[in-house]
């Protein structure tokens, strides 16, 4: 419940990239009246303005990040974007620590007619690692589409991608997915076998199999959220029949690949076809 | 000539769309007037307290807000044109920009206000107080609008990287639409 709230499930939209746009604004506003201090150098407020805007801008970077590590957390551990994200947590917590130390040396100045040069150099290394930092985090929506549709989904999304090797000879080749058998309601799993990526979902206590990527942009449906037999694309909304795999609703025109999912000797098999194994 | 102008128009178009910076400029930009107008109101009421100095502060946060949020338009509207109509994206942006385009001119008008008595005011009087409250529910309300079209619809996402993800896709051999 906690955590729904701090992903920003009830607003439709993430709390940390939201939350970002003060310390961001703010420590540039800081950097601009330190600036402006040299420029004018007649009265301390420019100063003492900076000092201000550094001050919320450090509350407002604090707040931003407990939502930023409730989504770092929900990352799937092998997506392509996980190590941007590494970056952009520990580069924030560098920029946050630096702003601290600015703030504490230059608490001392407030009545000076121009910021010292210690404390201006801090706030210019500061926004240099923060716009790095900042970029990376718009890459992680951007390019990799962290957090992007996830207030749709109502369950966990997979935790790690599965791995599986097919072995048997034959038409088709069934592989036991131990983990299908624990899976709850409108829950999935992430699989990939003889490097298929393949997604299992569970909707009224039937196991659907289907291939991982949207057919628009190639978007993470075993994040997507589930709707009678529709699974949804969390980019770009695209929607398609988890028996079939038929497209239901646009932007994607071509349909998914479906996998049929049986009970052999009392296992939950997928049964993947020989001729779309790579080894 | 009219070859060199298509040219200089579809690099125009490009650099604005962020292509060269492999991300859209229109959610970078707008972090300076998202965080400087509702801070400008914060410091409006902190003045009650830090007198003249927060009026000043203030003025500068509403006019750094300004300058970015004129340089934030030309890109909004490029990343807009790019959304089909029948996408409901498409409506969710119209509205986006009539609002940030009523909270500009509001901030614009609250900064004119102030210009005479910045220097010298201790407290925010009535009029740009009010303007600064107003045009930061708008804004919220327009920046809510801007992150669903990001956050619910997809705007944007995937658009520059959509090759790798292609290429990902096809390794985990998925049906994939034609090149």
């Amino acid at each position: 419940m906690l955590k729904d709230f701090l992903e920003g499930k009830p607003l439709r939209h993430p709390l940390h990239p939201l939350l970002v746009h003060f310390p961001i604004g703010l420590f540039i506003l800081s950097l601009l009246l330190d600036l402006a201090s040299f420029a004018f150098r007649s009265t301390p407020d420019l100063v003492r303005g900076a000092f201000y805007a550094m001050l919320l801008g450090i509350i407002m970077a604090l707040i931003a990040a407990v939502p930023g590590f409730v989504d770092y957390t929900d990352i799937r551990g092998d997506h392509p974007g996980r190590r941007t994200a590494t970056a952009h947590l520990t580069l924030n917590l560098i920029v946050v620590g630096l702003y601290g130390i600015n703030l504490g040396v230059r608490s001392s100045s407030l009545n000076e007619l121009q910021t010292p040069i210690g404390p201006l150099v801090l706030s210019l290394i500061g926004i240099v690692l923060l716009s790095a930092s900042g970029y990376l985090g718009g890459r992680l929506v951007y390019a990799e589409g962290i957090s992007v549709g996830r207030h749709k989904r109502r369950t966990p999304t997979p935790v790690q991608t599965l791995h599986f090797t097919a072995r048997e000879n034959g038409e088709f080749a069934f592989v036991p997915i131990p983990e299908a058998e624990r899976l709850g309601e409108k829950e999935t799993l992430r699989m990939q076998i003889n490097g298929e990526v393949i997604t299992i979902a569970k909707i009224d206590n039937q196991l659907y199999a289907f291939q991982e990527f949207c057919t628009h942009r190639f978007g993470p449906l075993s994040e997507g959220d589930l709707e009678g037999f529709n699974v949804q694309c969390p980019w770009h909304n695209s929607g398609f029949d988890v028996r079939t795999g038929k497209v239901t609703h646009g932007p994607a025109k071509v349909d998914l690949k479906t996998f049929k999912v049986e009970t052999r000797d009392g296992k939950i098999c997928i049964a993947v076809p020989r001729a779309t194994e790579k080894s | 000539m009219e070859c060199g102008g298509l040219h200089i128009m579809k690099w125009l178009l490009a650099f604005l769309k962020g292509q060269w910076l492999k991300h859209p400029m229109h959610p970078i930009l707008v972090h300076v007037p998202m965080a400087m107008w509702p801070s400008a109101l914060i410091f409006d009421l902190l003045s009650r307290w830090n007198g003249n100095a927060m009026v000043r502060l203030s003025f500068y946060a509403i006019i750094f807000g300004l300058v970015a949020s004129l340089l934030a338009v030309p890109t909004g509207v490029v990343d807009w044109s790019g959304v089909k109509k029948e996408n409901p994206a498409w409506k969710i942006g119209l509205y986006h920009m009539i609002l940030n385009l009523a909270v500009a001119v509001l901030f614009a008008i609250n900064l004119g206000l102030r210009v005479q008595t910045f220097r010298q005011a201790t407290v925010i009087e009535g009029a740009p107080l009010v303007l600064s409250i107003v045009g930061t529910v708008l804004l919220i309300g327009s920046a809510y609008l801007g992150g669903l079209m990001t956050y619910n619809y997809g705007i944007s996402v995937a658009r520059m990287s959509k090759k790798k993800w292609r290429r990902i896709a096809e390794v985990g051999g998925a049906n994939l639409p034609p090149e």
